[in-house]
């Protein structure tokens, strides 16, 4: 990438001379220099866009588990390596961290370096002005029958209103520069990117993220063990967890019914609870809605789904209950076709399991199978297959949302047909073989919350807007260099630009030259009025 | 009153008044044409000559102003009344879409850009504002062509294949951050695109200055392609500020949304591709030794991922995450 060449070692051990060895220290100092280079910084970067692309291409396992799942299922050639080389986990893969941890060495070693420099800079004064102006970018001359002294007068007032750091090195020049924001401006840039990063590691370390799904009318504590997941940062104590409680009163949802292209499209969430800073401690009414987290110690309380609890009962053949709760069921699709599963570990002889599905607008004639015609509770329905036999094979932990069938055989009806159920609220089914009923009670809502903690959003948020006022200052401030040289007007002088000096007094012929960095539109506008404000004064007099 | 079917019917009026002015901007691109014919004849040896030394180089006796027009060419009476009457056109059909985007806004009762059709056609009027007001101070007639086409374009997918009837919104985007995010991603965007349209021009006029060809046209009135670099670059400069807000105002607003600012969805990946590769183009351009073609090729990749993000990232179903406001399909 780049073609800068190892340097050679200041003191040769061999005296080979078409062999320059390099030494340990050397190869280092040489591979930093590489590495700090605007060219690898430029080559990194294109790199790092390319390698983040996958990431949006394939699922992703931090996004959606599923769908990663139901990839490699479908394409069971290819993913295995997919997998092995980290497409479905991109952003935490080795090859994309190498990318950016390059970037960022590379970025603090040239930061470094370079606010030393310009730390210098700042100390010093500008340049003494070039013989001949006239080859610079901006030129300009003007006669004038002011003095010398007169003409660098006029000069240094103007490029001071335009706060230009000025130094004369002697009586018939004047040096002038600005726009050291500029440098300033860049390097806030290139450090803020680095506090961004430094936020988002803080963020990994000490933050935390718990989910929990609550019914309408339950309640909650937080703690390590109360949250359905929760994923606490490498340096988090789960012991510390600030320990809320936050019952759900109620969830408003509600869908656009208007027919055409945005039925069925949610139109509103909002979950109406109860709020106590710790056990026992006075409660408050808190409304959490999508956009509007709640606060408490620190932790932003999110709703982020919602969903159908179905109230199911089950009972043995003498009418015992031996279950009875109110049961998430997760949506599947838009119209909010839902799966869950009912474990029954008390029913005997063998455990029983039910699973299936509910159906909050249920399409009447299951032609294409279980479907929902529509997210709200219209006409809800719960559909469900029953299983018996050993819940939990081989005791190993289990998902409350899937039924292990290894060692189930499903429940079926006299003619030897699987049993399937299918309830309205309030309705019962007896499972065939006197194996007890199953009700349907009624439907509630659950909302899906999460709980999350990023004690590094701060100093990423704030290094951002530095960034961007970096940015700002770096990019359109322009650095420029100004001088002036005045000289007596001598024969040939006259007619440069203004005819003066015909009447005996003294004239000076200023010489105004401007120089910059970048392409800068702006510079000539300040040669100019240097020049005009000189001519201006010609003219008064 | 029916706000939404008069925005509609503003935008199809819009489209019309573009198609003339698209009609006009040739007419004046053929008036400058024949012109350059006779000025080159007698000018070409100083072209070339001012081409070889090139525009920096120290020790030209007479340097010209990097903005002006190509050397030898006066811009006729008759190309300047063209141009003039293009961009009042120009103006009229920018009009009319702004009243077509805010009567749909009004109709909706929220920010207007809700799904890919209201996206698509505000961020055509971003473009047609941007266009409006910076080309007559920097006479950007010859651009028309490059950028009213364009709009059209885009226009006209928004009515074919996008189009949505006027709705409310998802919850996740009811939020001021959609006004701001969103809104400051469609002037960024804006500039990208006039940025976009001077890069392509720049690679060709480049191209033509270096292997100058046997007949002139248009191209060879128009600013140097030094000039051309510049300015895209500057324009690019302003695109990028405004993008890596957008991309810092969507973070917060998904911290807000969702509770995480980051979690690389897929739209939040290909902003930050996008906001990577004008980087690189930005570093490149203040690298010594990479040349200003080699810069604007990155800058022109960026623009592919603009647009990219705008369509396939909306659409496809692989790249579907919890961006998924399309409203198409
Ligand atoms: C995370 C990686 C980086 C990003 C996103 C980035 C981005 C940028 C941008 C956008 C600019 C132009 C803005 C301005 O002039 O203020 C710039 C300029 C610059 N960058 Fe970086 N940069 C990165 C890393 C680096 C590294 C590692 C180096 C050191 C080799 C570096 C050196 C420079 C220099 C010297 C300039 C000033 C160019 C000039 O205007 O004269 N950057 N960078």
């Amino acid at each position: 990438m780049t073609t800068e060449t190892p340097p050679r070692p200041r003191k040769r051990t061999q005296p080979d001379p078409s062999l320059p060895k390099l030494s340990a220290m050397g190869w280092v100092r040489w591979a930093w220099r590489q590495l700090t280079s605007m060219r690898t910084a430029l080559f990194l970067l294109l790199l790092l866009s390319v390698a983040a692309v996958p990431g949006s291409i394939f699922p992703q396992r931090n996004i959606d588990a599923g769908r990663v799942a139901d990839y490699i299922a479908q394409n069971p050639t290819t993913s295995p390596w997919l997998d092995r080389l980290g497409f479905f986990a991109v952003y935490s893969s080795p090859w994309f961290s190498a990318i950016y941890l390059l970037l960022f060495v590379s970025l603090v070693g040239c930061i470094v370096p370079r606010t030393k420099v310009h730390v210098a800079a700042l100390r010093a004064t500008p340049p003494r002005a070039p013989a001949r102006l006239s080859r610079l970018d901006e030129h300009a001359e003007v006669v004038t029958d002011l003095s010398q002294d007169e003409a660098l007068a006029v000069a240094r007032e103007v490029l001071r209103g335009k706060r230009f750091r000025l130094h004369s090195h002697d009586s018939t020049s004047l040096s002038g520069e600005s726009g050291y924001l500029r440098e300033t401006g860049n390097l806030v840039f290139h450090l803020a990117l680095t506090g961004i990063i430094v936020g988002m590691a803080v963020g990994h370390v000490f933050g935390w993220r718990g989910d929990i799904i609550l019914a309408e009318g339950d309640k909650f504590a937080s703690s390590a063990g109360t949250y359905n997941t929760i994923s606490p940062g490498p340096w988090v104590d789960t012991e510390t967890l600030p320990p809320f409680v936050l019952g759900l009163d109620r969830l408003d949802v509600q869908f656009n019914e208007a027919p055409g292209r945005g039925f069925g499209m949610p139109k509103e969430f909002t979950a109406y609870t109860t709020l106590q800073r710790e056990p026992g401690a006075p409660a408050t009414k808190e409304s959490v809605s999508v956009n509007h987290p709640i606060t408490v110690d620190g932790a932003d309380i999110f709703l982020l789904g919602n969903g159908y609890t179905p109230v199911i009962t089950v009972r043995d053949a003498k009418g015992e209950i031996l279950y009875r709760e109110a049961t998430p069921f997760l949506p599947q699709d838009g119209n909010y076709r839902s799966v869950g599963v009912i474990k029954v570990p008390s029913a005997s002889p063998k455990q029983l399991g039910l699973t299936g599905f509910f159906l909050p607008t249920a399409e009447p004639t299951f032609i294409h199978g279980p479907a929902s015609l529509f997210p709200d509770a219209k006409n809800p329905e719960v559909a469900l297959s029953i299983w018996e036999g050993n819940l939990f094979p081989g005791d190993a932990p289990q998902s409350v949302y899937t039924l292990n069938t290894d060692e189930m055989k499903q429940v079926t009806k006299a003619d030897g047909s699987p049993a399937l159920i299918r309830l309205k609220p309030g309705q019962t089914y007896e499972i065939p073989g006197g194996r007890g009923t199953v009700t349907f009670d009624s439907v509630k809502r659950f909302a899906g919350l999460s709980v999350r903690t990023d004690p590094g959003a701060p100093i990423s948020l704030v290094s951002a807007i530095l960034a961007t006022a970096g940015l700002i200052l770096g990019l359109t401030i322009k650095r420029r260099r100004v001088f002036v040289r005045v000289r007596p007007a001598g024969p040939g002088a006259a007619g440069v630009d203004s005819p003066s000096g015909d009447d005996g007094r003294p004239a000076t012929v200023v010489s105004i030259g401007g120089l910059s960095k970048d392409s800068d539109a702006g510079l000539a506008a300040i040669v100019a009025a240097v020049h005009d404000r000189l001519a201006e004064r010609n003219d008064r007099s | 009153m029916n706000l939404a079917s008069n925005a509609n019917a503003a935008l199809y009026a819009s489209m019309i008044v573009y198609t003339l002015a698209m009609l006009a901007f040739t007419w004046h691109l053929a008036a400058r044409a024949p012109q350059v014919a006779d000025s080159k004849v007698a000018e070409r040896a100083e072209v070339r000559e001012d081409v070889l030394v090139g525009a920096g180089a120290p020790g030209t006796p007479e340097r010209r102003s990097p903005y002006a027009a190509a050397p030898g060419f006066e811009e006729s009476r008759e190309s300047r009344q063209r141009g003039n009457i293009a961009l009042m056109l120009t103006y009229l059909g920018t009009a009319l879409l702004v009243a077509s985007v805010l009567m749909r806004g009004l109709a909706v009762s929220r920010p207007p850009w809700g799904n890919m059709f209201e996206f698509a056609t505000a961020g055509a009027a971003a473009v047609g504002v941007a266009y409006s007001v910076l080309a007559k101070r920097n006479n950007w007639q010859w651009l028309g062509v490059f950028v009213v086409g364009p709009i059209l374009l885009v226009q006209g997918l928004a009515l074919t294949v996008l189009y949505t009837e006027a709705g409310e919104l998802m919850p996740a985007l009811k939020s001021y951050w959609l006004a701001i995010h969103v809104s400051v991603a469609f002037i960024a965007v804006a500039f990208f695109t006039i940025a976009f349209a001077i890069g392509i021009v720049y690679l060709v006029r480049l191209h033509r200055e270096e292997k100058p060809p046997a007949k002139p046209n248009f191209m060879e009135s128009l600013p140097s392609s030094a000039a051309l670099e510049r300015t895209a670059y500057t324009l690019n400069m302003v695109a990028f500020i405004l993008w890596t807000f957008t991309l810092i105002a969507g973070a917060i607003w998904a911290k807000q949304a969702w509770g995480a600012y980051w979690q690389w969805d897929p739209k939040e990946v290909w902003t930050f591709v996008i906001w990577t590769v004008y980087a690189a183009y930005m570093h490149s351009r203040a690298t010594a030794g990479v040349d200003h073609r080699k810069s604007m090729l990155i800058a022109l990749v960026g623009f592919v991922c603009v647009i990219i993000n705008f369509t396939l990232v909306n659409l496809v179903s692989t790249f579907v995450g919890m961006h998924n406001y399309s409203g198409v399909g």
